[in-house]
């Protein structure tokens, strides 16, 4: 119980609808900070419409989401982004705006928040991008780019909408390390996961939804299951990458 | 030579109307560039025009009221266009219908009401001077109220610019970052009824929201940067509205469509040889792989 208490996000007996139709039912979890949390169903299952409630987006039917996290370090990168790309605005600019829990509207940026958005823009391997408009970059640069704001951001939350759709595999393996450092640091993080090869490699819990209920498992069991019965893996991975796992 | 370029550029500001209104047109060009790039940028460069007509069913209750008193019907501009924006905002917001769908039904509505105030109170010169302006009335009253919305606008945008980019480029990142993000939106739709307001002295409300897209438009074929955008615009309105006064001046045609068709020259001109995007650079482009092969 007193774990519990330390946890910044809790989900009580959730229950979750989307236009009138009910997607989620009794989903109950104690997301552990620290730890990357993968979230994994079928296209429908509701995992976008979950990090939308813990998002705060969308109100539960009933239950509760309980998120000690201040709403301004909270990050979520959905798969369809708002982002308008024909803006003009550099790469280290779109950094830079991740310093808005702490510059909020008005106070300029001093050096030393330039040199920390130049270091994370190192850490990324985006350096030479710096001034590089948004709309020319490719979907492995912009991700990087956007996860360069969150790290700007402070974020104590992270939510990741299929992170690796669209992306190149050298950006996996930039941001694969990225991500358990994230965690090491104290973040919690929940990404959406199809790819059974990123899952073994970031998921330390996975929460499954399935049939508009929510299933705790550890990520050997998920191996487990993978190797003892090959029908549930594509079910549970779901949908396009069903024959890559 | 010296003497004809005297009598061009320097003989007409003698005058202290024209100079009135050589300066009443710079403090515009300040103003509305930067919110013509933006209004581009988001798409919604029409959000001006409809603008610009909602606010004339106040002015022309200004009028009425006041006859022709700049500041009374300025206020009256600002009024009844906040109105309509607020109105325009509210039923999109309540019908599911999109903003621009809104305020399109709104600024005709507006127009049709602005005319028939004018009509019923005014005499059609009145009409033609409200809807196209008049460089003449500029008075010391109507140019220090130029200024100072001018002056206002600038602050106000350079207080909002950080929240109006982000809002510009993510607007759910910004939902995230601040409870108060709605307001950068409705603060923006003001600086627009303002600066409409201040502009339809000089250029007339129609008219007015031409010195605020045309420079922003033709700026994009110029630049890929906010900054260089802003820069380029201001500069562009600042050439068209002196060089569209002083055309005005001698040529003896109305100061609002010279100011405005300068304006569109700029454009054609920026859209044919412009660095980005314009014909000029798409020939250039398509030369360069043959080149190459």
């Amino acid at each position: 119980m007193s774990e519990r208490s330390l946890s910044r996000l809790q989900l009580h007996d959730l229950h979750l609808a989307q236009g009138g139709r009910t997607v989620l039912e009794h989903v109950d979890g104690d997301i552990k900070p620290g730890a990357i949390t993968a979230l994994i169903g079928a296209n429908g299952a509701g995992k976008s419409t979950l990090i939308q409630a813990i998002m705060g987006e969308l109100r539960p039917t009933s239950g509760e989401v309980v998120c000690t996290v201040d709403k301004a370090r909270r990050a979520w990168l959905p798969q369809q982004l708002a982002l308008d790309l024909t803006f003009p605005m550099s790469v280290e600019e779109l950094v830079m705006t991740g310093s808005w829990p702490s510059h909020g509207a008005l106070k300029g940026y001093c050096a030393a928040h330039y040199r920390k958005g130049r270091d994370i823009m190192a850490r990324l391997g985006i350096s030479h991008l710096a001034h590089r408009p948004l709309g020319e970059l490719s979907g492995g640069q912009r991700q990087r780019a956007l996860i360069g704001r969150t790290l700007m951001q402070e974020a104590a939350l992270l939510l990741l909408d299929e992170p690796f759709a669209n992306v190149d595999s050298e950006t996996v393996d930039v941001l694969i390390p990225i991500f358990r450092q994230m965690a090491d640091d104290g973040m919690t993080l929940i990404v959406v996961l199809h790819d059974m090869d990123h899952l073994r490699r970031l998921a330390d819990e996975v929460l499954m939804l399935n049939g508009g209920r929510g299933r705790w498992l550890a990520p050997s069991a998920l191996n487990h299951q993978h190797h003892a019965s090959a029908q549930i893996v594509p079910f549970t991975i779901g949908g396009r990458h069903a024959g890559t796992a | 030579m010296l003497a004809l370029l005297d009598a061009w550029f320097l003989a007409p500001f003698d005058y202290g109307f024209m100079r009135r209104a050589v300066v009443g047109g710079l403090a515009l060009s300040l103003a509305a560039p930067p919110l013509g790039v933006f209004l581009v940028l988001r798409g919604m460069s029409l959000i001006g025009d409809a603008m610009a007509h909602a606010i004339l069913p106040g002015v022309a209750l200004g009028f009425l009221l006041a006859g022709f008193s700049l500041p009374i019907m300025s206020v009256g501009g600002v009024l009844f266009g906040l109105l309509v924006a607020l109105l325009a905002g509210a039923v999109s917001k309540m019908g599911g219908q999109r903003e621009d769908a809104a305020m399109a039904s709104f600024f005709i509505i507006s127009l049709a009401a602005g005319v028939m105030l004018i009509s019923i109170g005014g005499s059609s010169v009145d009409l033609t001077h409200v809807l196209f302006g008049s460089i003449l009335a500029i008075n010391s009253t109507a140019l220090l109220l130029i200024a100072s919305i001018s002056t206002l606008i600038v602050i106000i945008l350079a207080i909002i610019f950080r929240a109006l980019v982000v809002e510009c480029l993510d607007p759910l990142f910004l939902r995230g970052q601040s409870r108060r993000s709605g307001w950068v939106h409705s603060v923006f739709l003001g600086l627009l009824v303002l600066n409409l307001t201040a502009g339809f002295q000089t250029l007339g409300t129609l008219m007015a929201v031409g010195l605020m897209m045309l420079p922003a438009t033709s700026a994009r074929f110029w630049s890929k940067r906010l900054e260089g955008l802003i820069g380029i615009a201001i500069v562009l309105a600042m050439i068209a509205s002196t060089g569209g006064l002083l055309l005005s001046f001698h040529l003896d045609i109305p100061s609002g469509p010279s100011i405005i068709l300068l304006a569109g020259v700029g454009y054609l001109l920026s859209a044919l040889f412009g660095r980005y995007h314009s014909l000029a650079a798409k020939l250039r482009r398509k030369t360069t792989p043959l080149a190459l092969e």
